[in-house]
């Protein structure tokens, strides 16, 4: 039971400091708006920050990815091209659980693809269940952490959607096809051991096979955070003598680059491209998938909704799939209040229910007790399912 | 009109009692079952098969749909594929009420209440041709409709025999009907006016 009576100045202090965050951040987004509009051009900036962005230096910026002016802001006319392709896919998982009856742990992935020709989207799905020995334990004999899980996901959702550009391509060889995936296409997480640099590898041969099937690989980000363009504002009014030294004096604290675009992007635009220069985009680099990354707005007047589309710098350098790219991410969204309609039913495609979940593990127990075996969650678990229900 | 011999799982019980009961679904609208369809769901750990008959769909609150519903426009060309996904493709969130009017296990088919509901959760299938043909082989199926009083009965029994009979070589229908028409009149024989409003919709 919660007390939440215990809670009420804990609750007024994080109201105040809401307000306190919202003043300083009106003060950023004027400040980094001037500072966007004064930006030294791409060249100029790219070569003052050299020092920081190669080698062992972990700078947490972003760079011009082209030669576009910081504060381009670019629009798309018209309605998508007649016969595009967008394929979204999204997944879901159920997480092993020691105290259940049965130990595995289930990935689903959902897709839709999206014909502008006016045929019927086409939905797919697929699922796997894991609950083998050593597709449960890692090599010290732990359970497989959360976090395992969810490369796991990621590296089948990027295999998937390969999957699916391919028989798309069969389908209609003639048409641009728009891989997009909800999340950040850029490798989010960190390799610690052998299995995990097993699992980038995939995820980037699985980008390979896309771009061979003639795919253009979209990370579609909602509500991204991350201040990576605040630092490069910042970095962009130092002098080259004061590079590394002044980095991290960036005054631009409670600004994301989210809040400041909400005030630079009028509905529909885009900004230029960026990218970052960490470890792990050199490694998508060496595989011919260096990602580049823009901003979006695809709401309306008076309520922004900002998004970050991630690509590789080979598909960003296509203006026409560029193009078409915008505008389908502008009809996406108009359809559902700003979030892309595709990643919307693939997300419903993927989604385990409670109720799926309950009559899996109704399943798997009817055929345990068939084959004679008794499976009975944990003490604590029964416990918890009792109060759970109040 | 689902009856095909395609098997079609509709969806989990959501709850039951011996007379009948509900199943949740998100299928594809084509393939939600209409008024008066067989259906069977299995009962005592799966030895045998509750079969019913659909009675009620109710189509519950979707958030999804209302959010389109603000932005898309029926004739507008932008929201064709749309709209085909709505309609055609995706699983739109009903419930649909099974009276229950038999039920089979090793020794074939038997008729009235089952010997016990099905279990929550399990899931509930569309009765093949040759499944209907079988149940509907002797007028008793109707037995437990009659008494059943959360069911339009009098529309459901046309329904279900009319459903019957198309399962049937054209030369056999007449008997069929004719077979069910002294049915009910054995049984409704002390109520003429319930036994003519059942008798007027199967002419």
């Amino acid at each position: 039971m919660l007390h939440i009576e215990r809670l009420k100045a804990d609750i007024d202090a994080l109201s105040r400091l809401a307000v306190e965050r919202q003043t300083l951040r009106e003060d950023d987004v004027a400040r980094a708006l001037r500072w966007l509009a004064e930006a030294p051009d791409p060249t100029t900036l790219r070569g003052r920050l050299a020092l920081v962005t190669s080698g062992d230096h972990d700078w947490p910026g972003a760079l011009p990815a082209d030669d576009a002016p910081l504060d381009a802001r670019l629009t798309v006319d018209g309605d998508p091209p007649h016969g595009t392709v967008v394929i979204g896919v999204d997944g879901s998982q159920v997480y092993p659980d020691p105290h259940a009856a049965v130990l595995y742990y289930l990935i689903q992935i959902g897709g839709l693809a999206f014909g502008y020709d006016g045929s019927r989207p086409r939905p797919y799905s697929c699922e796997a269940l894991h609950f083998k020995d050593d597709e449960l334990h890692d090599a010290q004999g732990y359970l497989i952490s959360t976090e395992r899980v969810g490369m796991e996901r990621l590296v089948q959702e990027m295999a998937y959607l390969a999957e699916l550009t391919a028989i798309e391509q069969r389908l209609t060889p003639a048409a641009t096809l728009l891989a997009l995936t909800d999340g950040p296409l850029l490798w989010p997480h960190i390799e610690r051991s052998r299995a995990d640099s097993q699992a980038v590898e995939a995820y980037l041969d699985a980008l390979t096979e896309i771009r061979q099937a003639g795919g253009l690989p979209v990370g579609y980000v909602a509500r991204p955070g991350g201040r990576t363009l605040a630092e490069l504002l910042w970095a962009s009014r130092l002098a080259p003598e004061e590079i590394p030294g002044r980095l991290a004096e960036n005054p631009l604290r409670q600004l994301t680059d989210a809040a400041l675009m909400a005030h630079f992007l009028a509905p529909g635009e885009r900004s230029a491209w960026f990218t970052r220069p960490s470890a792990t985009n050199h490694r998508h680099a060496g595989r011919g998938h260096e990602v580049w990354f823009c901003y979006v707005n695809v709401g309306v007047v008076r309520a922004p909704v900002i998004a970050r589309v991630e690509v590789p710098g080979w598909g960003a350098l296509n203006a026409d799939a560029i193009t078409t790219l915008h505008a389908v991410l502008q009809h996406q969204s108009h359809v559902l209040n700003g979030y892309p309609y595709v990643l919307a039913r693939a997300h419903e495609e993927a989604l385990v229910t409670t109720a799926d979940k309950a009559v899996l593990d109704s399943e798997i127990q009817r055929q345990l007790f068939a084959q004679g075996i008794l499976a009975r969650p944990s003490e604590k678990a029964q416990q918890k399912a009792y109060l759970g229900r109040r | 009109m689902v009856e095909t011999d395609r098997v079609i799982t509709i969806g989990n019980v959501l709850r039951a009692d011996i007379r009948g009961f509900v199943v949740a679904s998100r299928i594809p609208e084509p393939d939600v079952p209409t008024f008066g369809t067989f259906v069977r769901a299995a009962i005592q750990q799966q030895r045998a098969d509750l079969i019913g008959l659909v009675y009620n769909i109710t189509l519950q609150d979707d958030p999804f749909l209302k959010n389109l519903a603000v932005t898309v426009i029926e004739d507008d060309p932008r929201y064709t594929e749309i709209i085909r996904d709505q309609q055609e493709n995706r699983a739109i969130p009903v419930e649909i009420a099974v009276a229950a009017i038999g039920y089979r296990d090793e020794d074939g088919y038997h008729y009235g209440l089952p010997p016990q509901p099905p279990m929550i959760l399990h899931r509930i299938t569309v009765c093949s041709k040759d499944e209907v043909r079988h149940i509907t082989a002797a007028p008793d199926f109707m037995r437990a409709l009659f008494d059943n009083r959360d069911v339009p009965a009098d529309e459901l029994i046309p329904t279900a025999l009319h459903r019957a009979a198309r399962l049937r070589p054209e030369a056999l229908r007449a008997e069929f009907f004719l077979e069910a028409g002294r049915y009910l009149a054995h049984y409704l024989g002390r109520d003429p006016v319930r036994l003519e409003r059942i008798l007027r919709r199967l002419a």
